[in-house]
């Protein structure tokens, strides 16, 4: 949290800073499979944050020792580009921060992904953060589930993420940077959309347990519409093999 | 792709070499042609300039940021330019996490080589005033890999560059959200990437070519000067062959030049 | 009639056993971003590794050799073992290419080869697995066609390994990739006779 003598009023008049309204998330446009090489990708665009997905695998386990037979193995790497942010020219190579995001996901697809469909193999998640205006571990989450569709991955169910906070009395969804900077309390939350399962929650600041349910349901009715674009960006990749066949 | 990297090369290697033995390349390409090359410039709007290239299926996005920095100590009336480079892991079944190898440090400093040998960013414009200069930060993101790096990366860097403005610095403040102008560019570089297979050399080779081949050569030009060589990997080159592929490098520079500056909004 | 289906989309109320689907309370979920084809009750994978099942031909490269067993690399994640019996007169070295068919899948990961060929020469590709049955055809029709437009002697491996010599390579390899790139694409089977006519 930044500190509070430099903090730029974030609603005037009742509004966001943006204009968007407190329940409201940013426009999203979502690719699927972008990338040549990679065994499946996603591009998104949402708000301002541009950040690409990409999957490897299932393929063997490296090193080969630490490969579980029962199961694959699933690893994710996010990081952010040095010429992504707005401000300053960022350093490349993990840092704390960009070391636990990578964890808290990779944990999300542990539950998703069926593990024991691929035994001893090793699935590949890199998401990067091309361009970053707040909400980047929520946006790549959410390309990140494409990606894994797309690489024919297993998975109980396609997870997206969406974060919501706090500014003073306010909840408001889907933070810009600047809200994320100076915002009371911030937590971004992966939904698996089927049985509404939360399976990422991170949150600091400060919350009443009424605000915090409130929080949750706004993510969950939001979440609705995130979801649907992330299903017509793979349906629409895959739309002629649909007509194709159902012509034919 | 868990194939034994080995066995697979040496088959596809093989496949290269019957090819070129009937002077035909995998795509089908004139042996001194480049493939498609399309550049999108802009696309980051944090960063001060962008740029993303496709060469084939070679994609490499640069972004430019400037930083308020101090002038070095030996040339204190200029600012500097740094160039990096990532082989993301997203971009080859082939590429590992981890700290930049020799492959990808050496595909930065080439690309650097050619930029500040032909002087193309004007380091004196970055000079602000005593003690404080502009740092121009050069980062070439490899997105996806078949081959070539140094001629996609050169394009990209070149771009990004032409793509750069510069932010307002004020009352000893920076000011990102405004811009001074456009990144003062004072000349144009371009660069030719060859590879030789059993003695026959071809332009701008794909990744099983690159992955065949004995020696590779990259060269830098601008209109009238070389300004850059790298010569890679274990074979070797004539003289004469070093310079028929400066002509080549030369010949190249004006149609590269007006890809570049098309594409410039 | 068939749609398309994404990981947790519902495709029946009750439980069907089928592959590429899971059950629960119930009823039965899609696990992968496919086809669901109504009258059979099949969810088709559009993309993803291969799938290896029993008679499936595959290609692959001989990696190791341990005892009586050959290790042959398939471009999968898995294991895939020829084993050599008692009267088996077959004797290769690391590096060579063969075919062979699926005897057996032990535990999801590990395939079992019989009746091996040597594959001399040549050249191989890899094509997303899932994109073999578009390069094969209906009744073989398209690598046929390919296979005689270029003269290339080809046989496909259903691991996304393809083998092939002789003829114009250059255009069975361009036509096996624009086949790769378009096989999501309306009227493909029209294009590429249209391209290989072309070529002529």
């Amino acid at each position: 949290m930044a500190s509070s003598s430099n903090k730029p009023e974030l609603i005037k008049n009742g509004k966001r800073l943006d204009g968007r309204a407190f329940d409201e998330v940013r426009d999203i446009k979502i690719t699927a499979a972008p990338l040549k090489n990679a065994d499946g990708s996603a591009y998104i665009e949402w708000g301002n944050n541009k950040i690409l997905a990409a999957v490897y695998g299932p393929r063997e386990a490296t090193p080969r020792h630490l490969a579980d037979p029962s199961k694959a193995i699933i690893k994710c790497k996010y990081s952010m580009a040095p010429f992504s942010s707005l401000s300053e020219h960022g350093r490349t190579g993990p840092n704390r921060r960009s070391i636990e995001i990578s964890k808290v996901i990779k944990e999300v697809f542990e539950n998703v992904v069926m593990l024991t469909d691929f035994p001893g193999s090793e699935i590949d998640i890199f998401i990067e953060v091309l361009q970053g205006d707040g909400g980047t571990r929520a946006a790549g989450l959410t390309a990140a589930s494409v990606a894994l569709a797309s690489a024919g991955i297993h998975m109980k169910d396609l997870v997206y993420a969406v974060s919501v906070g706090r500014i003073g009395d306010h909840l408001a969804l889907d933070f810009n940077m600047i809200e994320d900077n100076y915002s009371d309390s911030d937590m971004p939350v992966a939904v698996a959309p089927r049985n509404d399962e939360i399976l990422l929650l991170q949150m600091d600041g400060g919350m009443t347990r009424e605000q915090m349910s409130d929080a949750l349901e706004m993510v969950i009715k939001a979440g609705k519409k995130v979801s649907e674009i992330q299903r017509d960006a793979l349906k629409k990749a895959y739309a002629s093999e649909a007509k194709e066949k159902n012509g034919a | 792709m868990v194939l034994n990297m080995d066995a697979i090369n040496i088959v596809k290697t093989n496949y290269i070499k019957e090819l070129l033995a009937k002077n035909e390349r995998e795509d089908m390409r004139d042996m001194m042609s480049f493939r498609a090359i399309s550049i999108d410039n802009g696309m980051i709007k944090n960063a001060e300039g962008s740029s993303q290239v496709d060469l084939g299926a070679t994609r490499v996005l640069a972004g430019v940021k400037l930083q308020l920095d101090e002038p070095m100590e030996d040339t204190p009336n200029q600012g500097n330019l740094v160039v990096s480079a990532e082989l993301l892991p997203l971009a080859s079944a082939d590429y590992e996490s981890g700290p930049p190898s020799p492959v990808a440090i050496e595909f930065a400093r080439v690309v650097d080589r050619g930029i500040r040998a032909a002087n193309c960013v004007n380091l004196e414009s970055l000079f602000i005033e005593e003690g404080k200069s502009w740092t121009v930060y050069v980062d070439l993101y490899v997105l996806n890999y078949n081959g070539n790096l140094f001629d996609a990366g050169e394009i990209a860097a070149m771009s990004a560059l032409l793509d750069t403005r510069v932010p307002k610095y004020e009352d000893e403040k920076v000011i990102r959200e405004e811009t001074s102008g456009k990144l003062k560019i004072d000349n144009i570089v371009t660069s030719a990437t060859f590879a030789k297979i059993d003695n026959k050399i071809l332009l701008d080779p794909t990744e099983n070519e690159e992955n065949a081949c004995d020696g590779r050569i990259t060269i830098a030009t601008d209109k009238e000067n070389v300004r850059a060589i790298q010569k890679g990997l274990r074979g070797g080159f004539s003289s004469k062959e070093v310079m028929d592929l400066i002509d080549v490098t030369f010949n190249k520079h004006e149609e590269l030049k007006g890809i570049l500056k098309k594409s410039q909004k | 009639m068939r749609q398309i289906v994404i990981p947790g989309d519902l495709v029946s109320d009750r439980i069907i056993r089928t592959r590429n689907t899971y059950t629960q309370n119930g009823k039965t979920y899609s696990s992968v971003l496919g086809m669901y084809e109504e009258s059979t009750n099949e969810v088709i994978p559009l993309e993803g590794t291969w799938d290896p099942r029993v008679d499936d031909v595959i290609v692959g490269i001989v990696k190791e050799t341990k005892s009586s067993v050959y290790i042959i690399d398939l471009s999968y994640f898995g294991k895939a073992l020829l084993i050599i019996g008692k009267y088996d007169k077959f004797e290769y070295n690391n590096g060579d290419i063969i075919s062979a068919v699926i005897k057996d899948v032990e535990g999801k990961n590990t395939i079992i080869l019989t009746e091996p060929r040597l594959l001399e020469k040549g050249t191989l590709i890899n094509i997303r697995p899932k994109k073999i049955p578009r390069v094969i055809g209906k009744k073989s029709t398209m690598i046929r066609q390919i296979a005689e437009a270029t003269g290339t002697h080809i046989i496909v491996g259903m691991n996304g390994l393809i083998w092939m010599d002789g003829g114009n390579l250059t255009l069975a390899t361009e036509t096996l990739l624009k086949i790769e790139r378009e096989a999501h694409l309306s009227g493909l089977t029209e294009k590429i006779k249209n391209y290989l006519d072309s070529k002529k």
